[in-house]
């Protein structure tokens, strides 16, 4: 436990500088679409009430308030968030793929500390996990900055607040981010995981046996997703409605379990017995 | 005691290892020899759990390889085994965090012995320097047993002067140390025991004083009887 908890604080740091930066950029670029977006709507508003000498009712039945829901669905705002997702895509797999890469082949090291090797496998899941949660986490405090400076920019006649609720429900990558419920929150996250889980797996059966390794990697990726979304692929696709939604859940529940247990077994076998430095 | 007992190994269809054994005894240097591509490495990798073998054994006295092994083997690679970001002291913090047997005040003076700044970064090093940074995290290990792959290939003189003073010294005395090379010029006289291979087969397993003394011969002259015949 104690060196798993060392390798969580060893891969985490390795990446840190870089995860910063991820989250600085998506601040600045966020905050821009604060300013762009305000200055927008104050322009209109100065053009309309000064201009065209439009009342200031008829203004805001027709062009709305300004609320942050313009903001969210400004590119300087979703922009970051599909390039954080992209990186954490990416550092998915290059989590693993750096310990091979160039003279400095630290699987050596890795493979070879007086702990079990599967304390590796965790504490890689462990660190993407905690990036993803810190970056929800950093894109939840923005929102409320960002809606302290739309309070700032634009006065409190021409603006609508809204909780992140309501933001989330207006935003497609909010949507995602930011699940509604408990429930949808569990599935979200837990089905990320579990594809994470496999996606670790398949990386490993083709570090153990390369060129072969990838089309057994692509096998028991289709069949674990396969398994995973059964319950889904049943109702949705072939049409079977057999289930009541709380079973459908548990299904889905026992067969992710399975999944989990099954990628986690073969990656600890792979870890011990067949990958090579 | 290290037993190595009847290893093969395929590469796709190419047999490397055909059968594999020799024993490696605590407070000896054994080497290996043979030429590039004989196998040597994948030997010691298969030694370390690094790398699977078709069939066959290693016996680390008398037990096979777990995790805890590694608190009383280890092996210093050819390729440097540390993050190339991390300056020298960060590597040392690295194997004490996760090894009991890590001993700091060895490290330190292997430090000054081989001259090396612990604030250099590994990436900045040169070759040199490289083979010894990662000398140093072996070697500053408290372990009974050493696997050192090619500590001579590609350094230069005063490098390997350097390397070969380490072999004679108490940094080494009384460990068991396994060490691969494929010229054994500077190291001859520090041997104790020679396991000569090619095509994936222990072609003759020696103690070099025995042979010097019975049979007149030193390792080189064993070694061109084996590979020249």
């Amino acid at each position: 436990m104690k060196n798993y908890l060392k390798l969580v604080n060893f891969e985490f740091n390795r990446c840190a500088k870089l995860y910063f930066v991820l989250i600085g950029l998506t601040a600045v670029s966020q905050l821009i679409a604060v300013f762009v977006e305000s200055r927008r709507y104050l322009s209109q508003v100065n053009v309309a009430l000064y201009q065209d000498k439009i009342p200031k009712a008829q203004f805001l039945s027709e062009t709305g308030e300004m609320s942050m829901f313009w903001i969210v669905n400004n590119a300087w705002f979703s922009l970051p968030i599909i390039i954080c997702i992209t990186a954490m895509l990416f550092y998915s797999f290059f989590i693993w793929y750096i310990e091979w890469m160039g003279k400095n082949s630290f699987i050596y090291r890795l493979l070879m500390l007086p702990t079990a090797r599967m304390n590796i496998f965790w504490s890689k899941l462990t660190t993407i996990a905690l990036m993803i949660f810190g970056l929800i986490a950093a894109q939840l405090a923005l929102l409320l900055i960002e809606g302290q400076l739309l309070e700032w920019l634009v006065t409190n006649e021409f603006r609508v607040d809204l909780s992140i609720q309501q933001l989330s429900e207006s935003s497609y990558y909010l949507a995602i981010l930011i699940p509604k419920s408990f429930i949808a929150f569990i599935m979200h996250y837990g089905a990320g995981f579990g594809m994470l889980l496999i996606v670790f797996t398949v990386i490993l059966l083709e570090r153990s046996f390369r060129f072969k390794g990838m089309l057994l990697g692509l096998v028991f990726g289709t069949v674990a997703f396969l398994l995973f979304f059964l319950p889904t692929i049943a109702s949705e696709v072939v049409g079977f409605k057999g289930l009541y939604p709380e079973e459908l859940l548990i299904a889905e529940l026992v067969l992710g379990l399975m999944v989990i247990g099954l990628s986690s077994w073969t990656s600890h076998y792979l870890l011990n017995k067949k990958v090579t430095v | 005691m290290i037993e190595v007992k009847g290893l093969t190994k395929k590469f796709g269809r190419k047999k490397v290892l055909k059968g594999i054994s020799f024993t490696a005894n605590k407070g000896e240097i054994t080497c290996i020899i043979g030429i590039n591509g004989v196998g040597k490495t994948t030997i010691l990798n298969a030694i370390m759990n690094l790398t699977p073998v078709n069939s066959g054994e290693v016996l680390i006295d008398g037990e096979k390889i777990s995790k805890t092994s590694y608190e009383k083997i280890t092996f210093i690679p050819d390729t440097m085994t540390m993050l190339p970001g991390f300056r020298i002291e960060q590597a040392m913090q690295f194997m004490q965090d996760f090894y009991q047997t890590w001993n700091q005040k060895r490290a330190d003076e292997l430090l000054g012995f081989f001259k090396l700044e612990k604030t250099d970064k590994i990436s900045a090093l040169s070759k040199g320097n490289t083979a010894k940074v990662n000398l140093l995290l072996g070697l500053a290990l408290d372990v009974d047993y050493l696997l050192m792959d090619e500590p001579f290939s590609g350094i230069d003189i005063f490098s390997r002067e350097q390397i070969t003073a380490v072999f004679t010294s108490h940094l080494i005395e009384n460990r068991g140390v396994i060490i691969t090379t494929h010229e054994i010029n500077d190291i001859e006289h520090l041997i104790d025991k020679v396991v000569l291979i090619d095509e994936g087969i222990v072609l003759r397993e020696f103690n070099a004083e025995q042979v010097r003394e019975e049979e007149g011969k030193s390792v080189v002259d064993v070694m061109r009887e084996v590979f020249q015949p």
